[in-house]
């Protein structure tokens, strides 16, 4: 609980600090995607799981400003890593929270937040990521700790806890202060706007890769289209992990000995309709199905 | 044009060729004292006649085989120029168009092998690729003494005719490329203009033409209507090795040529 009320205290201090005047500019960014994932769809209480914030924007950044993570209050905050990667086609941002539930139940997450600049509007907009959701089994942490087993260092322990305290005390005084200040003196903030433009993934749990490489290609076989045959391609040239700069052959070469020829010939056919004229994409499409659906 | 120590058939590869699509062959060979008008041709005054006539010189050929080519003089090398991009040479008034289809193979010995004058740039541009020929391993090398070890056999003859050539050149041009694959292909050879250690100056647009051209024709030869980022990747190399100008570090740190332009490509994405 001193723990909580010490994060508490440091986040206010942290907040009614940051002038408005020092806040950071808001981006001009072309978002790719704004997606939040779990490593796991189903805990046992406390047991740790992972929260992933991947965000695929076009240009190079270094760090990615302006995010606003979902409530996590019924959930304990372990640890947060992030890190951007600039390449070729942009920038990935991800952001990795170390979570932990400490009673059972189905908690949903999110969305995420990111305030951005439309760079051909250049007004702000609000982009809004999906929802997860994670099931949590088991009993409730009783979350008490054992007694000092002596006399002197339940004394010192006391002393400890009651000047801890008083420091907690003073800063959440001065933090709420400076926040109540804060507020007083800041400038409005600019409108929150609705649309999202880039569609975020349907809330549920995370979608595994086979799933939605089946989806991909049932979309491909709906729609015989070169966005469609590329998404199909995109998908299989991950799986098989190919690099930026490998194309097919490298793919084949690299993975001869692995054993992948049926994925390595579905990337063949799928690669035929991906750069075929157009009016021959359809007819590409039906031949790539039969390596795609086997 | 190939580039390899002597040995290693070169000239019978491009005689070779010559002879499977028929047409003519000519055979110049380049040495120190060659002079322009002994390719392009010169004109002669007729004492009987009294008047000038042209006497065409070796370039009027649909094959031309320039035998290393290096060792002539930039002078005689430039001579080519004209001929290999605008397809006509003009000798005193008059300008004379070349047969078509018109092709020149050309070899070359190292630049380290003694009395070889290097090639101008602006004349390496020309050339549509450069396959860098290296020494045979062992079972080659066997097969060789076994087909050339006695009497030579004879080259292939008319394996295709002019007609075929040309009917060939317009299905390739024909071949289709996606607008990524464009859009690669521009990207490599903007990858050699960039600021690099080793490249003093990138390759021309016409390197970027080079490249399509060649994964046009090898996306031709694998029986399809559409280049593929293979077909692409493929052809890179030996568009662009010969159209760089490398600085004077890969000399002093010993840095193959070929390497910087796989370092090259592999720095731009496949779409």
């Amino acid at each position: 609980m001193d723990r909580l009320a010490l994060r508490v205290a440091l986040a206010l201090a942290a907040l009614a600090f940051a002038s408005p005047a020092a806040a950071q500019p808001i981006p001009a960014l072309h978002v790719r995607s704004f997606v939040l994932a779990l490593d796991k769809t189903s805990v046992n209480v406390g047991d740790d799981f992972h929260l992933t914030l991947t965000t695929h924007v076009d240009e190079r950044i270094s760090t990615l400003e302006n995010v606003v993570l979902p409530n996590l209050s019924s959930l304990e905050d372990l640890g947060d890593e992030r890190r951007c990667s600039a390449g070729k086609k942009g920038t990935e941002c991800v952001e990795t929270l170390t979570l932990d539930a400490n009673g059972p139940g189905d908690r949903t997450i999110g969305p995420a937040t990111l305030e951005i600049l439309d760079p051909q509007t250049g007004r702000p907009h609000n982009i809004t990521s999906n929802l997860v959701t994670i099931h949590v089994t088991g009993q409730a942490k009783t979350g008490s700790q054992p007694p000092p087993s002596d006399v002197l260092a339940a004394v010192t322990g006391g002393l400890v806890s009651l000047l801890r305290n008083i420091l907690v005390f003073i800063l959440v005084a001065v933090a709420g202060w400076g926040f109540i200040w804060g507020l007083r003196h800041r400038q409005p903030p600019p409108p929150p706007i609705a649309v999202a433009p880039v569609p975020a993934p349907a809330p549920g749990p995370v979608v595994d890769w086979a799933t939605q490489f089946a989806q991909l290609s049932a979309a491909l076989e709906l729609e015989p289209t070169r966005p469609r045959a590329l998404a199909v391609r995109e998908a299989l040239r991950r799986y098989l992990g190919a690099r930026d700069e490998e194309t097919l052959a490298d793919l084949v070469n690299r993975n001869a000995a692995n054993g992948k020829p049926k994925l390595l010939a579905a990337l063949g056919a799928v690669e035929r309709a991906v750069f075929c004229e157009d009016s021959r994409i359809a007819e590409a499409v039906r031949e790539a199905l039969p390596y795609l659906k086997s | 044009m190939l580039e390899g120590p002597p040995g290693l058939a070169k000239t019978l590869a491009c005689r070779a060729l010559a002879a499977a699509v028929g047409g003519t062959f000519k055979r110049v060979q380049f040495t120190p004292d060659l002079l322009p008008s002994d390719i392009v041709g010169t004109r002669i005054f007729d004492q009987r006649s009294g008047e000038f006539a042209t006497a065409l010189g070796p370039i009027f050929a649909n094959v031309l085989l320039a035998d290393e080519i290096n060792r002539a003089p930039a002078k005689v090398q430039s001579a080519l120029l004209e001929g290999m991009q605008e397809r006509q040479v003009t000798i005193g008034p008059q300008t004379f168009p070349l047969p078509d289809p018109f092709l020149v193979t050309a070899t070359m010995n190292p630049l380290d092998s003694d009395g070889t004058y290097a090639l101008p740039l602006a004349q390496m541009d020309r050339f549509l690729v450069k396959i860098v020929v290296g020494y045979p391993s062992a079972p080659e090398e066997l097969a060789i003494l076994a087909r050339f070890g006695g009497e030579a056999p004879p080259l292939p003859r008319d394996v295709a005719t002019m007609d075929d050539l040309r009917r060939w050149r317009g299905a390739a041009h024909d071949v289709f490329i996606e607008a990524r694959l464009a859009r690669y292909i521009v990207d490599l050879v903007a990858a050699t203009r960039a600021p690099h250690a080793y490249v003093e100056r990138g390759a021309s647009p016409r390197a970027t033409l080079a490249i399509a051209a060649m994964a046009r024709a090898r996306a031709l030869c694998d029986a399809r209507t559409f280049v593929v980022p293979d077909d692409v990747r493929a052809s890179a190399p030996p568009v662009l090795r010969h159209r760089l100008a490398f600085t004077y570090r890969t000399l002093t740190e010993n840095v193959a040529p070929e390497s910087i332009v796989a370092e090259l490509i592999a720095s731009v994405p496949v779409p």
